[in-house]
């Protein structure tokens, strides 16, 4: 065995075990409702098949991808204009310390009173969430410039506009990708939540995507091996979102190390 | 042309301090309530312009709201079964959670070994599990308390680990040309040395719990803020809504502040960094 | 040195990091006689600090023995005390706390009871001249007085030998010189041969190096190795007249010329 398949089969002994133990567990109980391994496998099968699990993703998505860049499109900006100008921040930042202790989905019933149980709603809880990590750690990116760099522009003439453009933001860039990041996971997790709630609200009723989904899976057909391949599909779409998104960052960047 | 001396004030960077004016408490207070009153004033003249009291309330009645409310004691009511509930969780969760950490931190045999479970759990997020956990234990006081564990337990894990990893390899080393045994390193050395990563990774786990509470009182359960605010919003009473999410917000900014305030007390030598938000 | 009076050995010792890696030190053959205060000096990068561990019992060699009174050293111990360039203080003890960390939970402090342990502790934190400092924090202190209390936590487990790895390399050239005499003090060069401690010193100041020692080992780097060994007859105890007499100056001359060439190639490509 070479010194590498010793690796991967330290990494999967742990999960394989348990999913082993699983469907020994879980087939003994004999309820053919309980999620096993088998079963949800099939499930996923099913779903993936009949097109619904890919819809419901695609949709989440969609209000995912919308309410991203509605928020980076504010925060971005914001966040560079409060951390480059003492004035700007003083103002602003009562406002945003806030509101970001105040969770999105907290926020959610006021959006469902103004908005109604459609996307227009779940659109405003994702913009909110990808707001304020996106905007705190700009300004920290923007904080953190060296004031040296921003000596050299100076003496090198550029004024107010260019310097943002040609220091500031390149030199807040690490920090803004990492806020984008953190913004993007937490919007995923905004989302799911929002449309759980929307559906235990609206009676199942059509809002769509995968939180919705889960929520009649449990609410209406108790199908929870269906449940369980959703939670995986949440899972999976997290961290395939996390991967696109740092390796779009990193080729932005190629100057960081990373 | 920017001359240096504009550099300077239009910039306010970091480690400039001595051409920027320093922000005393009493300044910063001060810009703070001037924010806020033209926040309010604002929201006064989008209420009256709007006129309906269930879209958007005038903020005194909102302020009514709240005060009735803690008059007949339901805020506090909510609060302190919510807060509760994150206390209980915040516990559960740093029982697993802390060892766990602590040997994955020290053992790449075992963190190698763990660390895959962990890693294929994470990215399902505590709501995700809320049907599931609904199926399971119906609506009451264990969901929002299982879902908030859950919640909790990723981030003090990892930063758990993190913080023993990033244990200053010359302190062990000190230790150990002092003749002191391994075990009592653990005790004596790493843990001490990797508490204020340790506080951190707790003030994010009850960051990440709380924002769970909402989510899950607001689904499953029949008591906390989460419930009181969809409760008030069935009823279409605005105001009351936005006393229960201010209230929410200002819970979740003092649990942290208390944090960050007992880790000062604790770790009174950590660095600026560790204790950031 | 006659068999006896040799405190420290080490014999055609070899160390190579990862198979088929760098070596960082080669074939070096060096004996410490007991009670005396050896310098490595050498280039940055050329493998003094190996050196060092490989006597601390913090690595072991991938060739040769290093032995200690005869015996092999198989590891880290008390009777061989280190001192880190970073001082590696506990942050979340006073000095106090610091110094009596190797009498609480190792066997330095084996028969020791709370009473007897406390006053090693007083009397060593007293000998560093820190006395008064005890209950303050680490980074309550100055970069000169963090030393003095990695060298108190040192010096209270009675160790047979002091191991200095760089200790002053982070103090400014004033606070230094202060310590380089404080430290030889401390040592007891003001007290017979018999009753002073081995030391063995790393350093890249040559001046230090010839303001501190009996003798000088000077290395040479890429693979590190023991290029002479310099003696320096200068009369003990030495001080600020030491630094100025013309023999002192002779030696560190002699010394530079040996790693002069080394020196200026590590600054260009």
């Amino acid at each position: 065995m070479t010194f590498s398949s010793i690796r991967v089969a330290r990494s999967v002994a742990l999960p394989l075990t348990l999913i082993v133990v699983w469907q020994l567990l879980g087939t003994a109980m004999g309820n053919p409702r309980t999620p096993v391994p088998t079963r949800i496998a099939a499930a996923a099968l099913q779903l993936t098949a009949s097109g619904d699990l890919p819809l419901a993703i695609v949709q989440s998505l969609g209000r995912v991808f919308a309410g991203f860049m509605i928020a980076a499109a504010i925060a971005v900006p914001l966040g560079l204009a409060m951390g480059s100008s003492r004035a700007i921040e003083r103002n602003v930042d009562p406002l945003v310390e806030s509101f970001r202790p105040i969770a999105a989905i907290a926020i959610l019933p006021l959006a469902i009173l103004w908005l109604g149980t459609g996307t227009p709603a779940a659109m405003l809880i994702v913009a909110y969430a990808a707001f304020f990590p996106i905007v705190v750690n700009t300004i920290a990116g923007a904080k953190r410039v060296s004031p040296t760099l921003l000596r050299a522009a100076a003496t090198m003439g550029l004024d107010h506009i260019q310097t943002i453009r040609t220091v500031i933001v390149p030199s807040a860039l690490p920090a803004i990708g990492v806020g984008l990041r953190i913004a993007m996971g937490v919007a995923w997790t905004a989302i799911v939540a929002a449309e759980l709630a929307v559906g235990a609200k609206a009676g199942g009723g059509g809002s769509g995507g995968i939180g919705q989904m889960m929520f009649v899976f449990y609410a209406y057909s108790i199908e929870l091996n269906r449940i369980v391949v959703c939670m995986i599909a949440v899972g999976l779409v997290a961290l395939v979102l996390d991967h696109v998104l740092r390796a779009g960052l990193r080729s932005l960047m190629p100057w960081v190390s990373q | 042309m920017l001359g240096i001396g504009d550099t300077h004030r239009r910039f306010s960077v970091m480690g400039n301090s001595q051409r920027a004016r320093r922000e005393t408490p009493l300044g910063s207070a001060f810009a703070y309530l001037r924010t806020m009153l033209v926040f309010i004033a604002a929201w006064w003249a989008v209420s009256m312009w709007t006129s309906n009291p269930v879209l958007l309330p005038s903020p005194f009645a909102v302020i009514a709201a709240f005060v009735e409310l803690a008059g007949d004691l339901e805020l506090f009511k909510h609060a302190g079964i919510s807060l509760g509930r994150m206390v209980l969780s915040l516990g559960l969760a740093a029982l697993l959670a802390l060892p766990l950490g602590l040997f994955m931190g020290l053992s790449r045999w075992f963190d190698a070994l763990v660390d895959p479970v962990v890693e294929l759990l994470r990215p399902i997020s505590g709501i995700a599990w809320i049907p599931l956990a609904l199926f399971i234990f119906g609506i009451g006081n264990a969901l929002p308390v299982f879902i908030m564990t859950y919640a909790a337990f990723f981030p003090i894990v990892l930063g758990t680990i993190a913080g023993v990893r990033s244990v200053d390899r010359r302190l062990v080393d000190a230790a150990r040309t002092m003749g002191i045994p391994d075990r009592t390193i653990v005790n004596r050395v790493v843990v001490p040395a990797a508490l204020p990563s340790i506080l951190v990774a707790v003030r994010l786990g009850v960051a990440s719990s709380w924002t769970a509470v909402v989510a899950a009182e607001l689904i499953g359960a029949p008591s906390g803020l989460g419930y009181a605010v969809e409760w008030y919003r069935e009823l279409l009473m605005t105001p009351q809504v936005m006393a229960f999410i201010a209230t929410i917000g200002v819970l979740g900014y003092l649990s942290d502040r208390s944090l960050r305030m007992l880790a000062q007390r604790f770790t009174p030598w950590a660095s600026d960094a560790s204790t950031a938000p | 040195m006659t068999e006896s009076a040799v405190k420290l050995r080490l014999d055609s010792i070899g160390k190579r990091f990862d198979a088929g890696g760098t070596v960082a030190v080669q074939d070096f053959t060096l004996d410490v006689a007991r009670g005396e205060f050896l310098v490595i000096v050498g280039p940055s990068g050329c493998g003094k600090t190996t050196i060092l561990n490989l006597l601390a019992g913090l690595e072991s060699p991938t060739s040769g023995t290093a032995s200690l009174d005869g015996k092999r050293i198989g590891g880290p111990g008390p009777e061989r005390g280190v001192m880190f360039q970073d001082y590696a203080l506990f942050p979340w003890h006073t000095v106090l706390g610091n110094v009596e960390f190797g009498l609480r939970h190792g066997p330095a402090g084996n028969g020791l009871d709370a009473a007897a342990r406390e006053q090693r502790v007083r009397k060593t934190i007293d000998l560093v001249g820190l006395k008064g400092a005890e209950h303050k924090y680490p980074h309550q202190l100055s970069g000169g007085m963090r030393q003095r209390v990695a060298l108190a936590r040192l010096v209270a487990n009675e160790p047979d030998v002091l191991l200095m790895d760089e200790p002053l390399a982070a103090l400014d050239a004033q606070t230094r010189i202060i310590l380089q005499d404080e430290l030889l003090r401390i040592w007891g060069q003001d007290r017979p041969p018999a009753e002073r401690r081995t030391v063995v010193f790393i350093t890249h100041a040559i001046d230090e190096a010839v303001f501190l020692a009996d003798r000088v080992a000077v290395m040479t780097s890429h693979p590190g190795r023991l290029k002479a060994v310099i003696d320096v007859p200068l009369r003990r105890p030495r001080g600020d007249a030491t630094r100025a007499d013309p023999q002192s100056q002779a030696l560190c001359q002699h010394i530079w010329s040996l790693i002069r060439d080394e020196a200026y190639r590590a600054t260009v490509a």
